[in-house]
């Protein structure tokens, strides 16, 4: 007797086949190689990394020929004797790393009432506008808000003028180490409450309520409860806004009127001002063993907070 | 099978009535005196790329060079607005690793195009036809033959603000140094234009170029003290716009184009002297035959009188083709040198001696600013 076609149904049929076709491609005994196969596109990127890496720090090892405009073809230390002796360098890595320590203080600081606000407000007005407020600066590039900074800050900028309205001379506001500063914790500002907020929300409002209920006033709560259980979010955004800042180019570039270069900046100068790729693969390699150091710093003072994604509350 | 055969066949009856046709047409225009024209216009790209600076400098060169070739030959012309400094390492990747360069024609300081020169990767421009009616400044300084072809010169002159000037206009660099000028002067970020009259108005002599130049270093010192703005053209135009500076050590050019938006600015060449340096135009190593011919035509038909009166009346600087009229509004000004009395109080170091140094003058300087 002819099964009925209901038995087994056509898209059973084409199931099966699917699975028989990707048992022909991949067999059942290849299967402890997917993790593997899984991890591959992000191998592939951190290998192409590392050979970048190798291939920077090849070149660091060779110095420019002047007359040829060629890299040398042996190996010498004069690229890191220049890097760690010429004053410039040790002035703009020294500007570089007390400018990022000073913005990821400052921004921190700025960034967690307001993601303490957005967390715990009672209002979705309150929330969405605060959420507006935080996403609209990710639509508009850095130079644009820095641009956006010269126009507000200059000469004849907004400030002055609304200065000038009540007798102040106009006042230069723009291209000295401040003004970089600002532009950065403006532009890290996004950055750090979006890591804040969700060690936030992690915290039970129920653990600040029962605070109060013992008799801890609002700074107590916040100093014995909120500030310990919020480390892990204070950590990540502190580490992303260390490193971003460390590294930026543009802040330094269009706010700091050519004299507040960052460590970025002398690296762009030597690629592609002078043409001596030896010199700047060395300014490149030592930011990005500063960057490391530091971060691994960080890690072992206070782990590696949200960035261990849940790990360290084990 | 018999069928493709037949197809096979006609084809190429088809090419070889086309190939005589061809030789056929040939031998008569030869016959009217046109085939050295032909034999020597190799088949034409659907452009050319020109890299160029952007605003009113790529304004210039389209409306002098570029359209007025497109118009003769046909062929478009494509402008890569890249930086002189970041399309540099480009080419010299592309010919290093044996592929065609980005670019066709590069439009750079000489300075930048020496580096190119003396890496090796710049096609020969001795055979343009054009050369043999220009001035000395279009031979590059220092290199043999021509690697690059300069086009025009300019002049770091002294830009300023007439009402920051009330007791009348600066005539030395050293008028700078007023303490009413601090934070409202300034230089371009790696001190060029400023290193050479630095060294006179420090006290020292060009001829100690570069073997000393500690005379320079101890005036950009003191013109530290002004706390400088340092920046790149665009900034130049920007701030004097902008209000944020009084005077400048800038390419003329740049002055001149904020006097047409508007801004009340004036320039002089100081006592002490003025740099003087050229652009030009080179072509990368690497190009198909064909292209690297229309890029050389391209080059040539810069060197036209045509060409230059109106691409250098757009930029306001004095071109490499004797006969080019200064534009009215720059007539016996400094920075539009034609006679040698100008060129006296012009101050031009060669190209080699500046590649071969710049590493070292840049690093002091930016030690001196960035301190």
């Amino acid at each position: 007797m002819r099964a009925a076609k209901s038995a087994y149904p056509l898209t059973w049929r084409i199931m099966d086949a699917l699975e028989a076709f990707a048992a022909f491609v991949w067999p059942a005994r290849f299967g402890r190689a997917i993790p593997w196969l899984m991890l591959a596109p992000a191998l592939l990127l951190v290998g192409l990394l590392v050979l970048g890496l190798w291939l920077i720090g090849d070149a660091s090892l060779r110095t420019l020929d002047t007359s040829t405009f060629l890299m040398s073809e042996t190996y010498t230390l004069a690229n890191y004797r220049r890097a760690f002796t010429e004053s410039l360098f040790a002035v703009v890595a020294w500007r570089s790393l007390a400018g990022s320590l000073m913005v990821t203080a400052a921004t921190l600081i700025l960034a967690f009432p307001y993601a303490y606000v957005m967390v715990r407000t009672s209002s979705p007005v309150i929330r969405k506008l605060l959420l507006i407020a935080l996403f609209l600066p990710f639509f508009i590039g850095q130079v644009v808000r820095a641009y956006g900074w010269l126009i507000i800050l200059g000469n004849q900028g907004m400030v002055n003028e609304a200065l000038s309205l009540v007798g102040i001379a106009p006042i230069r506001l723009l291209y000295n180490y401040w003004a970089v500063l600002f532009g950065l914790v403006q532009y890290m500002l996004p950055f750090a409450v979006l890591m804040l907020a969700p060690a936030l929300t992690a915290i039970p409002e129920e653990l600040e309520a029962a605070a109060g209920s013992l008799g801890a006033d609002w700074l107590r709560t916040f100093r014995h409860v909120v500030l310990p259980l919020a480390r892990p979010g204070l950590v990540g955004a502190g580490l992303v806004v260390l490193t971003l800042s460390l590294t930026d180019f543009a802040m330094p570039a269009i706010l700091g009127g050519g004299s507040q270069d960052f460590i970025a900046n002398a690296i762009y100068d030597q690629f592609f001002r002078t043409s001596d790729q030896g010199l700047g693969s060395t300014l490149a390699l030592l930011l990005v063993a500063t960057g490391s150091l530091l971060v691994g710093l960080v890690f072992t003072l206070f782990g590696a907070g949200t960035l261990a994604m849940g790990r360290a509350r084990q | 099978m018999r069928e493709d055969k037949l197809t096979s066949l006609m084809l190429r009856r088809r090419r070889f009535l086309q190939g005589a046709a061809t030789i056929g047409g040939v031998a008569g225009l030869s016959s009217l005196g046109l085939s050295s024209a032909f034999a020597q216009e190799p088949e034409k790209p659907k452009e050319l790329i020109v890299r160029a600076w952007g605003g009113s400098w790529v304004d210039a060169l389209k409306a002098g060079v570029s359209d007025s070739f497109t118009a003769k030959t046909g062929i478009a012309v494509r402008h890569d607005l890249t930086e002189d400094n970041e399309i540099q390492p480009k080419v010299w990747a592309a010919v290093a690793q044996g592929r065609v360069p980005p670019i066709h024609i590069n439009w750079d300081t000489t300075t930048n195009a020496t580096k190119s020169a003396l890496r090796g990767v710049t096609e020969d421009l001795s055979d343009l036809s054009n050369l043999k009616n220009t001035t000395d400044l279009a031979k590059p300084v220092g290199l043999d033959g021509y690697p690059i072809v300069n086009t025009y010169g300019y002049v770091y002159v002294l830009a300023y603000r007439p009402d920051a000037f009330p007791n009348g206009a600066p005539k030395s660099w050293k008028d700078l140094l007023d303490p009413k000028y601090k934070g409202r002067i300034a230089l371009y970020n790696d001190g060029i234009g400023f290193h050479f009259p630095a060294q006179v108005a420090g006290g020292g002599k060009l001829e100690d170029i570069p073997a000393n130049m500690q005379p320079a270093w101890d005036f950009v010192a003191k013109m530290k003290e002004q706390q400088p703005l340092l920046g790149e053209d665009p900034d130049f135009t920007t701030w004097f716009q902008k209000g944020e500076i009084d005077a400048a050590c800038t390419i003329s050019t740049n002055a001149r184009e904020a006097k047409k938006n508007g801004i009340d600015i004036k320039w002089i060449v100081p006592e002490e002297g003025a740099k003087f340096d050229t652009d030009g135009l080179w072509i990368p190593k690497g190009l198909p035959a064909n292209e690297l011919y229309w890029a050389k035509e391209y080059i040539n038909h810069s060197l036209t009188v045509e060409a230059q009166q109106i691409w250098l009346d757009g930029l306001g600087l004095p071109g490499v083709v004797p006969g080019v009229n200064p534009p009215a509004d720059l007539v016996d000004d400094p920075s539009y040198p034609t006679t040698e009395d100008a060129f006296k109080h012009l101050i031009r170091i060669s190209s080699k001696v500046q590649v071969e140094n710049e590493s070292e003058w840049f690093s002091k300087f930016k030690a001196i600013m960035q301190g």
